[in-house]
């Protein structure tokens, strides 16, 4: 079984992996509604 | 984008293994501040938090492997670390060769490879292929000067 997308939620959380993982940031702005 | 690209599992397995994954509602704080209008809005930032490409509008399964592929190739690009860039490019051009990524990929391809060895001739063969594969992209029309070197 493949991978699911597991989302941060705070941005500083993710730029700290970011920098950790030497990883860029998928940033994705969303309405739910 | 969640019902239809999130969860594809080519799509899943390059942004888990890639990529840091944040999503957040577009009336919260962050949206303010990064000046989001309208939904999905898509942003790849380096990990000091700079911008450096944005996607507004629904993104299929197919465009949007290769539109992250860009991004990460603009922040090697405007990191000057051209090599990285075009290492990005070369893998974009290679597995999704007819996205709708491909033309500024190929024009960016040609500026990194100037930039990295300060031959021009990688400029002209960029035009050359965008007036070849994509004439009509405004790609082709924004290297046109580079068909004169």
């Amino acid at each position: 079984m493949g991978n699911v997308i597991i989302w941060e939620a705070e941005l500083n959380k993710s730029l700290t992996r970011g920098q950790a993982e030497k990883k860029p940031i998928l940033l994705d702005f969303f309405n739910p509604g | 984008m969640g019902a239809v690209t999130y969860p594809n599992e080519k799509v899943a397995d390059f942004v888990m293994n890639r990529m840091v994954p944040i999503q957040v509602l577009s009336d919260s704080p962050l949206a303010d501040e990064f000046k989001v209008k309208w939904t999905p809005t898509i942003v790849v930032l380096d990990f000091y938090g700079k911008e450096h490409h944005r996607t507004v509008g629904f993104f299929p399964p197919e465009e949007f492997i290769p539109s992250m592929l860009l991004g990460m190739g603009k922040i090697d690009f405007d990191a000057d670390q051209f090599n990285d860039a075009i290492i990005h490019f070369d893998t974009l051009l290679k597995e999704y060769p007819k996205s709708a990524a491909a033309p500024e990929t190929i024009y960016l391809r040609g500026v990194s490879r100037y930039k990295a060895s300060h031959d021009a001739k990688p400029l002209k063969e960029a035009y050359e292929k965008l007036k070849a594969d994509y004439p009509a992209s405004e790609w082709a029309k924004r290297a046109e000067p580079y068909g004169l070197l």
